[in-house]
């Protein structure tokens, strides 16, 4: 099967930091790849040569069989590769509404048809009663939704969600959960990056785990959970609690 | 809808006021408020909803004042054909400025842009040729504007200019309005909340900046070049000075940055407190008038508008 995203080789280094080494993977059409690994492992420096922020110092980024190294993050979102944010960055002063219909004019020019599209994505993650309100008001469980209306509103092939559930309570968690699963069975392509273990293994079909910048394994979700070197990288460090 | 009837109705309130008021001194105001209408409302198009806070933009009021000043005395072209060649320089300017100081967010973008003005400034003090360097230019005197043989107006009294300086000031708050409700509109706010979140969401930063600045450039170029004729003199101090940057920024500021409407009380406010304070504390007047905007500043941080909604919700949630 042809990949929809192929990370090939790719390297990042800052300065003397080797944030990523020779990271390789592929991630096929319509599945949800988890993106797992400790605290600097360098997770979220991928994502950021992923979608643009910095082009990575070495290795190629193939979206869609195109070589997408050094494109700017505005031209890969109109690709159709939309991120979230691990600290979430909600348009403050904006309504819940506006804030999606930003990520809907990725795909329109008419503001009244972008409206219809973020009202739609508004509804699919419950926050459409909220839409009047400003997004600098919302509490955190409701931020990590809007983050997800707002990159669904840009209609993406894929999107890449840096820990969505970090900071939620169970409760919210779970309506996270419920959402990625929904987008999934739409057939919409995701990479999750995420700490919450069972959150991964319900919500992946296979998992890569980085460790020190490097890829240390890649496998499906049971896998994954019984390979010892994970557990000693991952799991072992955190003495078996929530990291 | 509602604003909508009331803006036409206080738009044509204030068109008649000519007919009624024959003061000079009365009209010199209402054109000082319109210029300052005007010049908010084209601040706020970069400042307030794009967020980039330039403190230079006598530079594109100036090349307004200079383009059409030069293009009457030295090659004899009416100033209502020249000002748009002027507000074209100053497009044109201002983008080939824009691609260079957009690489630059927050603070380094402000002094970058009082460097360009000071830049500009300095230019002209020192192309005497062309702008005539410090001593400045006295304007030449107006071809009358005819109409087919019946000459509509021959520039004597201030009528003209007020109905030139209202059509300006809702130009520009229309400018605005549209804007707002633009796509550029929302890309620009984006970019103002979180530049980086604008960008992961399809928005091309540096593009947009440059079309707010474009259009803010034109539209300030526009209220210089009108500005100048209705003073009748321009020198570099005066149009490239620093003290226009500061009043765009401080009317847009205290009426309530990133609003249609916060351009125009700030604009009300401040000509009338400038005027006010001139005709009654003298020589104090720019000394009172600086600790009133300090202290305007520390009360309503979000402007006079925003505190003014702001009382308006406290006192609907206390019911």
């Amino acid at each position: 099967m042809n990949a929809l995203l192929e990370v090939r080789n790719v390297s990042r280094f800052f300065g003397g930091v080797k944030a990523n080494v020779d990271v390789t993977f592929s991630v096929e059409p319509g599945i949800v790849l988890g993106l797992i690994g400790p605290n600097g492992a360098g997770k979220t420096t991928l994502f950021n040569c992923i979608t643009g922020f910095y082009p990575p110092s070495r290795g190629d980024i193939f979206f869609d069989g195109q070589r997408i190294n050094g494109f700017s993050p505005d031209k890969v979102c109109k690709l159709g590769m939309a991120r979230t944010w691990q600290k979430v960055r909600p348009l403050a002063k904006l309504t819940v509404l506006e804030n999606a219909v930003v990520g809907a004019l990725c795909r329109t020019n008419s503001v009244a048809e972008a409206k219809e599209i973020a009202f739609e994505q508004l509804r699919v993650v419950r926050l459409d009663k909220r839409a009047g309100v400003l997004a600098g008001g919302l509490p955190i469980g409701e931020r990590k939704k809007l983050e997800l209306a707002r990159v669904m509103a840009t209609r993406p092939r894929m999107i890449l969600l840096d820990e969505v559930m970090g900071g939620l309570n169970a409760r919210e968690s779970e309506e996270i959960i419920e959402l990625i699963l929904e987008v999934r069975q739409r057939g919409l392509t995701q990479v999750v990056i995420e700490h919450d273990m069972k959150a991964i293994v319900r919500t992946c079909t296979r998992i890569v785990v980085l460790n020190s910048g490097e890829k240390l394994a890649e496998g499906s979700p049971q896998e994954i959970v019984n390979d010892p070197r994970v557990m000693t990288a991952y799991l072992g460090d955190a003495g078996g609690a929530k990291a | 809808m509602k604003t909508l009837v009331a803006c036409i109705v206080v738009a044509l309130a204030l068109a008649v006021v000519p007919l009624f008021i024959e003061s000079p001194y009365a009209l010199h105001i209402f054109i000082l408020l319109f210029i300052a209408v005007a010049l908010g409302e084209s601040w706020n198009v970069l400042g307030g909803f794009a967020g980039q806070y330039s403190v230079g933009h006598s530079a594109w009021y100036g090349i307004g004042a200079y383009g059409a000043f030069i293009l009457l005395q030295q090659k004899q072209i009416a100033p209502w054909f020249g000002v748009w060649v002027a507000v074209a320089l100053s497009v044109i300017a201002a983008l080939a400025v824009g691609w260079i100081t957009f690489r630059l967010r927050g603070p380094y973008f402000v002094l970058a842009s009082i460097a360009v003005a000071e830049i500009i400034r300095l230019l002209s003090l020192n192309t005497k040729d062309l702008t005539n360097g410090a001593e400045g230019i006295l304007a030449a005197d107006l071809p009358p504007l005819k109409f087919g043989n019946t000459v509509i107006t021959d520039w004597i009294s201030k009528t003209p200019y007020f109905y030139m300086g209202l059509a300006m000031a809702l130009f520009c708050i229309a400018v605005n309005f549209f804007v707002k409700r633009s796509k550029l509109g929302y890309y620009l706010q984006a970019i103002r909340e979180d530049q980086d979140a604008a960008h992961s969401l399809g928005i091309p930063p540096t593009f947009s900046k440059n079309a707010a600045l474009a259009i803010s450039a034109a539209c300030t170029a526009l209220v210089g070049s009108f500005a100048a004729f209705y003073i009748g003199f321009i020198e570099p101090n005066q149009v490239f000075g620093i003290d226009v940057s500061i009043q765009m920024v401080l009317i847009a500021i205290i009426g309530g940055i990133g609003t249609v409407a916060g351009p125009v009380l700030g604009a009300v406010i401040l000509v009338l407190i400038s005027e006010g304070l001139r005709t009654t504390v003298a020589q104090a007047h720019l000394l009172v008038y600086g600790v009133l905007v300090i202290v305007v500043i520390l009360v309503m941080p979000e402007g006079f508008l925003g505190f003014i909604s702001q009382r308006l919700r406290r006192k609907a949630a206390t019911r």
